[in-house]
């Protein structure tokens, strides 16, 4: 009995002592968990990348500026603090595509990690060209940090039917960028109140925009500068369009029949307004590309102008004395630029990039944990503010870091701007094989410069995007057009 | 000495290890292989793709039958194209020829200097069309191009010329650039044609009172006739098949305008990633290339 009893002692005694010792091994499991849960998402990926320490993991980039980012900046820290290399391989942004799907079909698992605009990446991903990135956000703990991409991005640019295929990595949106000084002006405001009868103001709308615009230009012409001007070759212009023929109201297609409306009344509208402008816009504005509008607005030539990001750094001097940027021409205008929406409010979310995994790649965990160390609110905001690089804040804390608001003194002004384009800008039209799409636009835009009827240009746009549809199935591209419509960028709200 | 050559010769002959008659076809049996396989391969490759619908996006390879090929018939920008094509070449090649034969005539007299001018005007044919299509862009260029600059001094006033935007311009550069470029080819075959003329028979010609034309058509024409059609038929392939340097100049534009064969062909198979109908379009080139090339050796007596 007493043996019994001490039999009995000696067990409970024992079960307290597992209880203990489970509990505290509970305690410090968790203590460990909590603690290592802690950590931010960049400093997850460096440690689990260690792992794979002495791999070399490729990378697609964009070529030029671009990829100084890897080349320079975040594969050299990447290699440091992880042992793990990585080699650049530098696309044209044209090519992107076609390299991406092409090695994918090859299956050479050439390519680790992708930048892949994210307009392209429901064909990617449908393709099979992408890895499903939802496993390893799970294993890899970066779900918090993911949430705080600014919305738009977020929501809109990183899955293909509720999976994740791609982090949004660049916030890419159209600025208006105007001229301070000019606007300030009074002598220029009393012209314009004379010539038009109404306060000089930047233009909420396309109707202002056209008449501000030609009225500065005659106030200003005797300066040499004019009123505004755009990047005006195709494939620019015709990111341009999607933004102001939503803006002003227009459909893509009838959602019912999956039939184009581009050729509705708003479309003809946009493109007659657009080839209106020119006049009042430098002679040969029509050739413009990227470069050649940035020389215009940086030499004092043009009182307003839209493009991406990059143009209001370069525009305050921010970088432009890196040797990479000595093609930049120097800024004349340093201090006397103004940032605002573009007219309609609903700034096109032109391009952009996300980082994806290739579905081929043989090292899948590298990849992705060099993807999610890049996209990491830590390195991705050092990584916006390199003064050669072009990507732009994507993340709420990109908009309000004080390092970021203090690198000029109008910077609070511009990070403000892109901060609301985040919020109401317009998502590029994403369906299957949208290049085709787009490719008819940018013809259109060509023969829109070359003096045709704006009915008749897209009138044969809309029945070329019809047969396009027609091809790819009309039931499969209403879907993936459904889809896209509902997203909270795709129209204005 | 002689003798026992001639007996191990005979022997190597009657030799049942090295058939005489076989052996040259082993030597050469490797080339015409790779030449098969790098040559005829593909071609028969995308003759089957041809039947079947590959998209970079969907690999379809089930046959498909004749839908590529009744697709050639509906696509009027490619039938643009081809008219695009046929235009550059049917405007380039004579001004070419006859600009080149000028030169030539010009040079085949003495002068201070020749070797260094000929070298000059020979520059523009070694540089890569890609590259003088990008030179010429910026020439044309409104805003930085020394073209219109010019032209505005000479007008006194700012001349406004988009060459790679109206319609009525962009063929003209084309044409310069090409024209520019390609003459130059011409006038050296050319100048090689004439030099061998035999001058005994033109100088006859002079004293029996025959006129400078009259001695071209009779007696020079037809002594440079094989070359000239070489070069001619050369040059006309060469225009044909035009891409690199419209590429650079205009892109295909305005709109397509300037859209050739080869460039519709690039995108369709590169931007558009319509593999299969690419396949059906390299086909028609080749049957339409083919007709053509035959009917102009025909023609041009090379044949003979």
């Amino acid at each position: 009995m007493v043996a019994m009893s001490s039999g009995k002692r000696e067990g409970r005694m024992s079960l307290l002592k597992k209880i203990a010792l489970t509990a505290s091994a509970a305690i410090v499991t968790a203590g460990l968990t909590s603690a290592a849960w802690a950590e931010s998402a960049a400093e997850r990926a460096v440690k689990e990348a260690q792992k794979y320490k002495g791999q070399t993991i490729t990378i697609v980039w964009e070529a030029g500026l671009q990829s100084l980012d890897p080349l320079n900046f975040s594969g050299p820290l990447w290699e440091k603090l992880t042992g793990i290399k990585v080699k650049v391989v530098e696309v044209q942004t044209a090519e992107m595509f076609t390299k991406i799907m092409q090695e994918y079909r090859a299956g050479t698992g050439a390519y680790d990690a992708l930048n892949v605009i994210p307009a392209w990446m429901p064909d990617l991903a449908n393709a099979g060209a992408l890895e499903v990135l939802d496993p390893y956000v799970q294993k890899y703990g970066y779900g918090d940090e993911l949430q705080k991409i600014a919305a738009t991005y977020r929501d809109n640019q990183m899955k293909v039917d509720g999976k994740i295929f791609g982090f949004p990595d660049d916030g890419d949106v159209f600025v208006m960028y105007y001229r301070k000084d000019v606007f300030g002006d009074a002598k220029v405001q009393e012209a314009f109140k004379a010539k038009t009868g109404r306060d000089l103001a930047v233009p909420k709308n396309w109707k202002d925009f056209g008449e501000t615009g030609a009225a500065l230009t005659e106030i200003l012409k005797p300066q040499n500068m004019y009123g505004a001007a755009f990047f005006r070759q195709p494939p620019y212009t015709m990111f341009m369009f999607q933004e102001r023929f939503r803006n002003e109201g227009g459909k893509f297609f009838d959602a019912e029949s999956m039939k184009a409306t581009i050729n509705s009344d708003v479309g003809v509208k946009v493109l007659t307004e657009m080839r209106n402008e020119n006049k009042f816009m430098p002679p040969g504005v029509e050739q413009w590309g990227f470069v050649e509008n940035l020389a215009a607005f940086m030499a004092g030539q043009t009182a307003m102008t839209i493009s991406w990001p990059p143009y209001g750094r370069w525009a305050a001097g921010y970088g432009t004395d890196e040797k990479a940027l000595s093609w930049v021409p120097k800024s004349t205008v340093a201090g006397k630029v103004g940032y605002a929406m573009p007219p309609g409010g609903h700034p096109e979310l032109a391009a952009g990039f996300a980082l994806s995994v290739a579905s081929t790649s043989k090292n899948k965990d590298a990849a992705y944990l060099f993807i999610q160390w890049l996209n990491s609110e830590d390195i991705s905001l050092q990584r916006v503010k390199l003064p050669t690089a072009l990507r732009d804040p994507f993340r709420d804390s990109h908009f309000t870091d004080p390092g970021y608001l203090a690198l000029w003194p109008d910077a609070k002004d511009y990070l403000a701007a892109l901060q609301a384009g985040s919020k109401s800008g317009l998502l590029d039209l994403s369906l299957l094989q949208t290049d085709k799409y787009e490719e008819v636009l940018r013809q259109a835009i060509g023969k829109l410069w070359a003096g045709e009827d704006p009915k008749k240009i897209l009138d044969a746009a809309a029945g070329e995007w019809d047969a396009i549809t027609k091809k790819i199935g009309v039931d499969k591209q209403k879907a993936v057009y459904a889809n896209w419509a509902s997203k909270s960028g795709a129209y204005p709200q | 000495m002689a003798q026992s050559f001639a007996s191990v010769s005979s022997a190597v002959r009657r030799s049942p290890q090295m058939p005489d008659h076989n052996f040259r076809y082993w030597i050469i049996a490797p080339s015409v292989f790779l030449l098969l396989l790098i040559g005829l391969f593909p071609l028969i490759y995308a003759f089957v793709v041809s039947f079947q619908q590959i998209t970079m996006t969907d690999y379809d390879t089930s046959f498909a039958g004749l839908v590529n090929y009744q697709a050639l018939f509906s696509d009027q920008r490619l039938w643009e194209s081809i008219l695009h094509t046929i235009v550059i070449t049917v405007i380039a090649l004579p001004v070419e020829l006859i600009l080149g034969l000028a030169l030539a005539y010009l040079f085949l007299e003495k002068m201070y200097g020749k070797q260094i001018f000929i070298s000059l005007i020979v520059l523009p044919t070694v540089i890569s069309p890609i590259v003088s299509g990008a030179t010429w862009r910026l020439l044309f260029d409104q805003r930085y191009g020394p073209i219109n600059q010019v032209l505005s001094w000479i007008a006194g006033r700012e001349v406004v010329m988009l060459w790679t935007i109206e319609p009525i311009l962009v063929y003209p550069a084309i044409l310069i650039c090409e024209i520019w470029q390609w003459t130059p080819f011409m006038f050296l075959i050319l100048l090689a044609a004439l030099s061998n003329v035999d001058k005994s028979l033109t100088e006859a010609a002079e004293l029996d009172g025959a006129g400078f034309w009259r001695i071209f058509l009779k007696i020079e024409l037809p002594a440079i006739w094989p070359v000239m059609a070489i070069a001619i038929l050369i040059r006309g392939v060469d225009l044909f098949r035009i891409f690199d340097m419209v590429w650079a100049l205009t892109g295909g534009g305005p709109g397509t305008y300037t859209e050739t064969i080869s460039i519709y062909t690039y995108v369709q198979g590169f931007r558009q990633f319509e593999t299969s109908y690419t396949a059906a379009i390299a086909f028609l080139i080749v049957a339409l290339m083919s007709f053509v090339v035959t009917w102009a050796i025909r023609r041009m007596g090379l044949a003979k």
